[in-house]
């Protein structure tokens, strides 16, 4: 393979009304000398201020491998394609999505188009959530729900027009689909570039530097909500063949339902840590270096998606322990 | 660029073809390459498109874009092109540029020509332009398109989408359509000389074919990576094609094409995937360019006569192209490298 550099990619998305736009056009005026192309869709809100703003269709198609979960955008390996042509190189790429589409689909098409992975990574997707209607939104559209699900980043806006006890009761319910999500309140956006920008989330590197919830073992959840997370620990190192074994199977059989898959793992056989990430089916994973002296060195894995309390998740994973 | 220039292998020595080039660095990325006549037209990443004359010493620069050349195609002695700007123009070797449409933000994804006709694709819309120019014909379609041919005596525009191709046909000055259905998205598309067949590259690791007749599907599966690139050699004729480890020749004589025969493989280069391939028609043979910069040519049918024309330079080739009396070979990459040379001494 010739290496070249890649640019990253952030996934926007959020409800209509959430706030998008404005934090948009908020990134492209403080954008410092750097050079980012947007990617938005046809019915956009309103006017975004940029000179490099490049219309998608959306358009989301099923791969021929027969899978139903592994769908990808056409129009972004097309996009993606046309912008690594440019002369200048950009700093980064931004991609917009309507309020009612799931980001799995712009996920997946990193994982699965060796051209657009080879080019550009996925740096971050970022959810901005409006403080005031997402209970109502989370209860009415299961999109809203992959949103809070998908995201790295949300972005909790409109702050100001709601009270505390309302707002704690929001970030409680974030908190409930995806507790490994950063949550930045803002009132208009009001976010510092470089929380939204830039995170690298996707990086095998950054999978460590979840917050402090992914060290809890068991993670407690309830059932109120449709999308729960669900995370483990193990301090007995693990078999790579029986974890190997048991995923690859998890993911193939029920991977339209497990939206996301993130871990650490500590194999019996190897010094080295080994770092793994899944959108739906689709995964990535590499060893990551040794163990850092004195640091606890235990398996860790979390589970984001639907009727996870029926596949077998902590047997499973119990199960890879090494004899 | 920030990274260093890759440097050849030690112990490389220059093919003959390298020491007579003339060598260009354009800085930036070649996005196409097209014969016009005895020239040949190459387009880049910032909106320049070059020609050059076996004639001159340095090529002819005309600024065209305000942005990435998209794609070209060749209009008798003129260019087309289309861009990210939202332009479509037709150049003339001498720099003169007429602009045929505009589409402002929206890019120019696809353009062809044949007898006269010229059509661009915009989003979802294929537009057609007759010979006088005066105004297109509007064709839409379910998704954004993704290429464009027409048959050799311009009477059929194929159009790829997702989900397969619609073949437009006129009839008493209409344009009626036709379908045809394959999962999948659909990219780069074209006739079989005789008409009778229609290949796209796929956004998947496979191409697709159809006998129209019958509207039979030809399923050419099994590459390693992208078969972006295609070109139809000979009398057979073959379709040679990029994305394996060599060039997968398909051959398309008899009624059934390449329908469970195999394909011929040509100029292997080690663990490297072709990235494009062009006919060169004199010698029944096809080059071959490669993702590490290598430049092959082999006969088809002859696979043992292989020869370097150009060694590793760590940059995917992107474009290649022949001039029309086949006298003259423009090789392009993707960091903006150019090679233009004699292809005798
Ligand atoms: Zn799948
Ligand atoms: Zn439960």
């Amino acid at each position: 393979m010739v290496s070249t550099e890649q640019v990253p990619v952030t996934v926007l998305t959020g409800f209509l009304g959430a706030g998008k736009t404005t934090l948009l056009n908020r990134i492209l005026t403080e954008q410092h000398g750097h050079r980012y192309a947007v990617i938005v869709n046809e019915f956009g809100e309103e006017g975004i201020d940029n000179d490099l703003v490049v219309d998608a269709d959306e358009e989301v198609f099923e791969m021929n491998n027969g899978c139903i979960c592994c769908t990808v955008r056409g129009d972004l390996i097309r996009i993606l394609s046309g912008l690594m042509k440019r002369a200048d190189k950009l700093d980064a790429i931004i991609v917009e999505t309507t309020g009612l589409a799931d980001p799995a689909p712009v996920a997946q098409t990193f994982f699965v188009d060796d051209d657009v992975a080879s080019r550009t990574k996925l740096d971050a997707i970022v959810t901005v959530a409006d403080a005031v209607h997402l209970d109502a939104q989370l209860g009415e559209h299961h999109e809203a729900e992959e949103q809070i699900a998908f995201a790295d980043v949300v972005l909790l806006n409109k702050t100001d027009l709601v009270d505390a006890a309302r707002l704690d009761a929001v970030e409680t319910r974030i908190r409930k689909i995806n507790p490994y999500s950063k949550i930045i309140r803002t009132t208009h956006c009001e976010a510092e570039l470089n929380s939204v920008l830039g995170l690298d989330a996707f990086n095998l590197d950054r999978v460590m530097e979840f917050e402090p919830d992914f060290l809890e073992s068991d993670h407690a959840h309830e059932h109120d909500d449709d999308i729960t997370s669900i995370s483990f620990v193990s301090e007995t190192p693990l078999d790579i063949e029986k974890f190997q074994k048991w995923f690859g199977k998890l993911l193939q059989t029920r991977g339209q339902d497990i939206l996301r898959s993130k871990g650490i793992l500590n194999f019996s056989n190897t010094n080295d840590r080994y770092v793994f990430q899944g959108v739906h089916m689709l995964m990535d994973a590499s060893t990551m270096g040794a163990w850092p002296e004195g640091q606890p060195r235990n398996s860790r894995v979390v589970f984001i998606g639907r009727n996870l309390d029926s596949m077998g998740l902590k047997e499973g994973f119990e199960s890879c322990k090494a004899a | 660029m920030d990274q260093p220039p890759t440097k050849p292998p030690p112990g490389y020595r220059k093919t003959s073809l390298e020491e007579r080039a003339l060598k260009f660095d354009s800085g930036a990325p070649v996005t196409g390459a097209v014969a016009i006549g005895d020239t040949v037209a190459s387009t880049f990443g910032d909106g320049i498109v070059r020609f050059f004359d076996p004639s001159e010493d340095a090529p002819a620069e005309v600024h065209a874009h305000n942005g990435v050349v998209l794609c070209c195609a060749a209009d008798r002695n003129h260019l087309l092109t289309g861009g990210d700007d939202g332009q479509f123009l037709r150049i003339a070797p001498d720099g003169t540029v007429n602009e045929l449409a505009n589409f402002g933000s929206k890019w120019v994804d696809c353009v062809a020509a044949s007898n006269g006709l010229a059509a661009c694709s915009s989003g979802r819309v294929a537009y057609i332009w007759t010979s006088d120019r005066s105004e297109a014909a509007e064709l839409e379609h379910s998704s954004t398109v993704g290429g464009l041919a027409f048959d050799a005596n311009g009477r059929r525009l194929a159009v790829a989408h997702y989900g397969g191709v619609t073949v437009w046909e006129q009839k008493k000055h209409r344009w009626k359509k036709s379908k045809l259905f394959w999962q999948g998205s659909h990219g780069a598309i074209t006739f079989s000389p005789d008409g009778k067949f229609i290949v796209t590259a796929m956004q998947e690791n496979a191409l697709h074919g159809w006998r129209l007749r019958g509207k039979i599907d030809l399923a050419m599966t099994g590459y390693p990576a992208k078969a972006k690139s295609f070109a139809w050699v000979g009398e057979t004729p073959y379709l040679a094609t990029s994305g394996g480890y060599e060039a997968i020749c398909w051959p398309f004589d008899g009624p059934q094409g390449p329908m469970e025969r195999p394909p011929l493989c040509v100029a292997q280069h080690g663990e490297n995937v072709a990235t494009c391939v062009e006919a060169f028609p004199l010698l029944n043979a096809v080059f071959v360019g490669f993702q590490d910069g290598a430049v092959l040519v082999s006969e088809i049918e002859d696979s043992k006569d292989v020869m370097a024309l150009r060694g590793p330079t760590g940059n995917e080739v992107t474009a290649i192209a022949i001039n029309q009396p086949q006298s003259h070979l423009l090789v392009g990459d993707a960091r903006g490298h150019l090679l233009w040379a004699p292809l005798k001494k």
